[in-house]
């Protein structure tokens, strides 16, 4: 138990230090209200001009419902890593953090993971209850929820080794904006965040089944959206999470295994 | 004694690219495999004992952050081996870095957003520290510093002094065997500086940590370390107590002399160089004080005075002993 303490620890100092800036707490969830609202608009528009109430498969009520629910998830798993090891490379801060006795990899996630607990409660839990009161409860509560939470929590793997792995290449190109503007767009469109998997043109479908990134937002989406599942229509979905989970985990350490050399070979 | 900590020969390359000048040459250099290699530390050896406090010191870019860095393990050798309490740095780093210190004097180890006690709590489930050493070591604290108004301010709203105070104490609080210290004063005041003297030779002797200090500051090195190193361009120039290199240069005086300023102009003080070159002597002017460094082996200062007051009145003077400041200035510029 005293080994995990120190994890813990650096978790609620993260949630700690986000409570201290309330203001900039109150601009988010602003922020994501207009984001959401566009959302409903622009999507309003796509199905009104469509002749048939359903587009590939997906009424509209079904599609703003996934959106809404992938921008909250969104909200509430992303560490912003990148830019965080961005910074502390060009401010040089990370020769601190490299001298403590934990792994680099380990200690930045538990660093920056409070803010995913608080962002739970003052995102997606309200987004969540939204979402249930105006669709009259399109969203079935049962076991799909805890089948959710594991799924979720291979999301948040999955997602922190892929900004692991670009806060590595960070160390070679030293700048981190458009690489991770980059980054953002393709981890936000092949996993289904900004446009439903569904809509997708076969070819490009088919690429997004073969990356990572579905298993980010489209995995956790489609279980929450089942109606009471089994363990057997889930496990598809966990155990393709699952494999990228420990193949991104995998690729990210010794990627960082290599590129930290560029500190400690090249100097910082 | 037992030896802390060990180098032999380090040396640490770094390669650069050859950057090109203007729009042209950024474009060359994104292609560019013209590398330099540059020598950043050159086959340095030392051997600390356990306790010793020992000023690092160099002008800008010798090569001592990057010392520093390949002691903590942060950068690794070129060639050269470096042992501290018997472990290489750079290997079983978690481990390692249990028995370290460290403070880089501009930047903060402290959690900003959050009160210093925070920091505290969170640097003892960090480095596993029991609750008993813990509370003794925070109650040792407030013997020395007066810490209590710290505890409960956040970081982001201390003085650079109050961080910098943290900081230290920060970075002693799971008693280490080791301490580097990186320029630590830079930018405080007086008062600060001493408290933070105060504070450093405090911990030490109670603890017996080897601290590795670097500094541009002699008041440091005059009030903490009976032994210094000094680098420059990447090579070693002296590993010795300090009163070793004042015997060595025992044959300096400085003779200060106060005169109005309208007669301590600059072409004055060019003159008196001129004059003076041919017997080694340092000419330099603040304020009303015209200071000559002299070497009495070379020139007496009864005489140096004398050819002063040819040309200008003298309205006071004073003679010392040199100062560790002028005899590092010294051997940066001449060597020993």
């Amino acid at each position: 138990m005293t080994g995990l303490r120190k994890y813990f620890t650096l978790m609620r100092a993260g949630i700690m230090e986000q409570l201290t800036f309330r203001i900039a707490m109150f601009v988010m969830v602003l922020g994501n209200i207009v984001y959401l609202t566009v959302i409903y608009f622009l999507w309003k528009a796509i199905f009104e001009s469509s002749p048939t109430p359903v587009v590939n498969g997906m009424t509209f009520e079904s599609t703003i419902v996934y959106l809404v629910l992938a921008t909250a998830i969104f909200n509430f798993i992303e560490m912003y890593t990148v830019w965080e090891i961005g910074r502390n490379i060009q401010s040089g801060k990370i020769v601190l953090d490299l001298i403590r006795p934990m792994e680099y990899r380990t200690y930045l996630f538990w660093s920056y993971s409070g803010p995913i607990l608080t962002q739970f409660f003052i995102t997606f839990l309200p987004t969540f209850i939204a979402v249930e009161i105006v669709t009259n409860m399109a969203i079935p509560l049962g076991m799909n929820l805890l089948y959710f939470l594991i799924s979720i929590i291979f999301a948040i793997v999955i997602n922190y080794s892929i900004d692991f792995i670009v806060g590595g290449i960070c160390l070679y190109s030293q700048s981190i904006w458009g690489i991770n503007i980059m980054k953002q767009v393709v981890v936000l469109l092949f996993s289904g965040a900004t446009i439903p998997l569904a809509f997708f043109p076969e070819p490009l479908a088919k690429i997004a089944y073969c990356l990572p990134f579905r298993a980010v937002y489209d995995g956790p989406l489609s279980i929450l959206l089942m109606e009471n599942p089994g363990f057997a229509q889930v496990l598809p979905t966990l155990a393709m999470q699952a494999f990228w989970a420990l193949v991104m985990s995998l690729v990210s350490i010794g990627f960082w295994k290599i590129s930290i050399r560029q500190i400690t070979v090249n100097g910082g | 004694m037992e030896n802390n900590i060990v180098l032999t020969n380090v040396t640490k390359e770094f390669k650069v690219l050859n950057r090109h000048e203007g729009l042209k040459g950024s474009i060359q250099d994104l292609f560019s495999r013209d590398y330099k290699t540059v020598r950043a530390v050159d086959n340095v050896s030392m051997t600390i004992s356990q306790g010793e406090i020992v000023g690092y010191l160099g002008p800008n870019g010798a090569g001592k952050s990057t010392t520093i860095k390949m002691m903590t393990g942060i950068l690794k050798p070129t060639s050269g081996e470096i042992l501290i309490n018997g472990k290489t740095p750079w290997k079983d780093r978690n481990k390692f870095c249990e028995n370290i210190g460290v403070v880089f004097g501009q930047r903060t180890q402290l959690w900003w957003a959050l009160p210093l006690i925070e920091s505290f709590k969170l640097l003892k489930d960090i480095y596993m520290i029991p609750d008993k050493d813990y509370e003794e070591t925070l109650e040792f604290y407030k013997t020395i510093v007066d810490i209590d108004p710290l505890l409960h301010k956040p970081v982001r709203q201390m003085s650079l002094g109050q961080r910098t105070l943290s900081d230290i104490l920060a970075s002693f609080l799971h008693s280490p065997d080791v301490v580097f210290l990186d320029e630590p004063t830079i930018g405080l005041d007086v008062a600060m500086k001493s408290n933070i003297r105060n504070l450093i030779s405090a911990i030490n002797e109670k603890r017996n940590t080897t601290v590795i200090l670097t500094t541009h500051d002699m008041g440091d090195v005059d009030a903490l370390c009976r032994r210094i190193v000094i680098i420059d361009k990447g090579k070693m120039l002296y590993d010795n107590d300090i009163e070793h290199l004042k015997k060595v240069f025992g044959s300096y005086r400085t003779l200060s002399l106060r005169m109005s300023s309208k007669e301590l102009n600059e072409g004055f003080v060019e003159s008196m160089k001129k004059q003076f070159d041919p017997y080694g002597v340092g000419v330099s002017a603040e304020d009303h004080w015209l200071s000559l460094v002299v070497n009495e082996e070379k020139i007496k200062v009864i005489d140096v005075l004398s050819k002063v007051q040819e040309s200008v009145q003298v309205k006071d003077m004073k003679i010392e002993e040199i100062s560790t400041e002028e005899v590092i200035r010294k051997i940066y510029t001449e060597g020993i």
